[in-house]
């Protein structure tokens, strides 16, 4: 018995810590960009406070919506995880509105605590930030940080979408009949929710629309960092809007990518679950896009600028490059702490059923394959939509300063971002595996 | 026809060690003969899941043999016991256990794929229409009712002819109509299949059902009952515990 609740324990675990760690560093990628905003508004020259708005929230905006992202997805599954504990709930008499408040209360005893432990990084992280600045030249060596209220207001927005995040899911979760069997957890072939939708149509729209501006306007301007400030970041914005859409992009995709998980017992369970359970591992292929698009999109604008970069214009380069490694630097950090992360929950929420493999006479190979190949698949999938998402700022930046579609240097970068993505997913599902510890006992 | 399908001797399982110590079972002796329907009972922590678990090599005995089909399985390695689990046993359990992202049809066929043999299509057919569900063979579990999913898990049971099934209140989770029919259905693979049957219950409505029902007080043998009725197999259940007091002295 103690076995058991410390096995519950530990599941439970898993997923909290998924939450935890990614409102954590969720709240310290987004203050520390938010207290550079907060600086600007000291006593500082108009050219720093420029700088400094731009930083704080151009920069910060981008990366906001990956943190809130991926905040709201982490909570979603950690929530999903829970349909069996709350279909039981729901059995022994409590109503929707009870097992959602429930529910709510969780994820705001771990945003909070995380949030304010993220408030305490921004807070330190902000001021390496400024730092970097002042040491490159890109401000003046006597603005001085005040972050002001920045970090708390930050982790508090971030408790707040998480809650929001917490509401959809357990919406979700609550949704229909109580359950009699809660013994199983459901397969669920849900469409896409409308929300999934309308930000996914925004954000390819806006896509769309600054790469069309980007060629037709920007490219033109006199200001050779126009057009790098209308494209730069649609390579991280179009990847989010495929997240978006990751549930529906999985199981339409696992299909083609078959081939890659093999033959045998363990690639016919992976391809099933990839497109019958295609919501649950889609929160592992959302940050596996958004890194991949990022890195690409990033470092190959990056390249190209350095290529093409009219005379004199040496000063705003070292400024906006080492801006744009930053921010790169700091969302594939995040991301890559998400894929690990968000593989953990899957696969400690997946134990009992794993269990159930063992028992039916899977062996322990056969079980940790099927996992790996799906790990295989998502990242097959997750890099190439990732590569073409890095197409909507690569392309348009490339034409604007007239190298044409195809960048004339740096096209090994690419493929090695992708091995970097699919090594690290393939290293996700093994710590997942070899963490979840799959049991290998008796019937109970 | 006369060596047992699943037989157990003088098996013990201990947990832990010392004064804290726990003997889940001590020196139980039992054969299972082909062809033949069994209900295990018992009161909560008498040793029923133990048994059984033993029996199917998921964990090992502290001492004792456990032999199935004539095969003494007692020392075989994981490999071996993987085998056996997937070939000469089948499950059912009381949460049904069927994989979500499977339909009907693929969790029937899962232990023939887990061997890497390619199920047959016709033979999956003819369990599914066996157990009521021929219409049923597209749909995920999620879409079938609890008696649905558990009829499901039967015929994947059945699908390997495995020497023995056994099954750990198969019908805990089900109400007392949808539980008749579960059992209806495990009667008539004994009668019509030849299968041999262990089943572990507490209702005594259900081990009606068996030809035999053998009592486990504290991991022992308290004593069997031939074609039970209910009544009878409630009125033993009564004494059981003065079984135990009897058994101790
Ligand atoms: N992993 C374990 N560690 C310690 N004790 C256990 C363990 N598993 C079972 N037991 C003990 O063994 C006894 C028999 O358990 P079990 O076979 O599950 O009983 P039943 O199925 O008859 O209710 C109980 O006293 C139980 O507490
Ligand atoms: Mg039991």
């Amino acid at each position: 018995m103690t076995g058991l609740a410390w096995r519950s324990l530990r599941h439970r675990a898993t997923a909290s810590a998924a939450t935890f760690v990614t409102v954590l560093l969720g709240t310290a990628l987004m203050g520390s960009f938010a207290t550079l905003a907060a600086t600007a508004r000291g006593p500082v020259s108009a050219a720093d406070r420029d700088t400094l708005t731009t930083m704080g929230t151009v920069v910060g905006a981008w990366g906001a919506l990956i943190v809130l992202s991926a905040v709201v997805s982490t909570v979603g599954i950690t929530v999903t995880q829970r349909e069996v504990e709350i279909g039981l709930l729901r059995t022994i008499g409590a109503t929707p509105r009870q097992t959602g408040r429930l529910v709510r209360a969780e994820t705001l005893l771990v945003a909070a605590l995380a949030s304010a432990g993220g408030a305490a990084l921004a807070w330190l992280g902000g001021g390496v930030l400024l730092a970097l600045l002042r040491n490159t030249g890109a401000v003046r060596e006597s603005v001085s940080y005040s972050p002001g209220l920045a970090p708390v207001g930050t982790a508090v927005a971030v408790v707040l979408v998480s809650l929001v995040g917490s509401g959809l899911a357990s919406r979700r979760a609550t949704r229909g009949p109580a359950s009699i069997t809660p013994h199983e957890v459901r397969a669920t072939t849900a469409l896409l929710p409308w929300w999934r939708i309308a930000a996914a149509v925004l954000l390819l729209g806006y896509s769309a629309t600054m790469a069309v501006v980007t060629i037709t306007v920007t490219a033109h301007d006199d200001d050779p960092y126009s057009a790098m400030a209308t494209c730069g970041q649609l390579g991280i914005v179009v990847a989010l809007g495929l997240a978006c859409l990751s549930p529906w992009l999985l199981r339409l995709l696992s299909g083609p990518v078959r081939p890659l998980l093999g033959s045998g017992a363990a690639a016919y369970l992976a391809t099933y679950n990839s497109r019958r359970r295609a919501r649950m591992l889609s929160g592992v292929l959302a940050p596996v896009i958004v890194l991949t698009a990022a890195g690409i999109s990033v470092f190959m604008i990056v390249g190209t600028d350095d290529r093409t970069r009219p005379a004199g214009f040496e000063d705003d380069a070292r400024t906006i490059n080492l801006l744009n490694n930053v921010v790169v630097g700091m969302m594939v950090v995040f991301a890559a702490v998400v894929v690990v992360n968000t593989f953990a929950a899957v696969v400690a929420h997946r134990r009992a059923e794993l269990h159930q493999l063992w028992l039916l006479g899977a062996t322990p190979h056969q079980v940790e394959a099927s996992v790996l190949a799906e790990a295989r698949g998502v990242a097959a999938i997750g890099v190439v939509l990732g590569a073409l998402a890095s197409l909507a700022a690569v392309v348009p930046f490339g034409v604007a300063r007239h190298e044409g579609v195809v960048p004339d240097g740096q096209l090994w970068l690419p493929p090695l971002v992708m091995a970097a993505a699919v090594a690290l997913t393939l290293f996700a599902a093994r710590s997942a595996l070899r963490r979840a510890h799959v049991p290998r006992g008796a019937l109970r | 026809m006369n060596t047992p399908a699943l037989q157990v001797i003088d098996l013990t399982r201990s947990y832990g060690e010392g004064v804290g110590a726990v003997r889940a079972l001590d020196g139980v002796d039992l054969g299972f003969a082909r062809g033949t329907f069994t209900a295990v009972m018992g009161p909560s922590g008498s040793g029923k899941t133990t048994l059984l678990s033993c029996a199917a090599g998921l964990e090992p005995p502290t001492s004792g043999r456990v032999v199935v089909d004539d095969q003494d399985v007692t020392d075989q390695d994981e490999e071996h016991r993987t085998r056996l689990r997937r070939e000469r046993i089948g499950f059912v359990f009381q949460g049904f256990h069927l994989l979500p992202y499977l339909t009907a049809e693929q969790n029937v066929g899962l232990p023939l794929r887990l061997a890497d043999r390619r199920p047959d299509a016709t033979r999956v057919r003819e369990l599914l229409t066996r157990v009521g569900l021929a219409d049923r063979a597209g749909h995920l579990p999620h879409a079938l009712s609890g008696g649905q999913q558990q009829r499901v898990a039967i015929a994947r049971a059945l699908v390997t002819e495995p020497a023995v099934v056994l099954a750990d209140e198969p019908t805990g989770a089900l109400d007392s109509a949808t539980a008749r029919e579960v059992l209806g259905l495990l009667r008539s693979s004994v009668d019509d299949l030849s299968q041999t049957l262990v089943m572990v219950t507490h209702d005594p409505v259900a081990a009606a059902y068996a030809d035999t029902v053998v009592f486990l007080v504290d991991g022992r043998v308290a004593g069997r009952m031939d074609r039970p009725t209910a009544d009878a197999v409630a009125g033993q259940l009564a004494h059981l515990a003065d079984l135990a007091v009897g058994g101790a002295a």
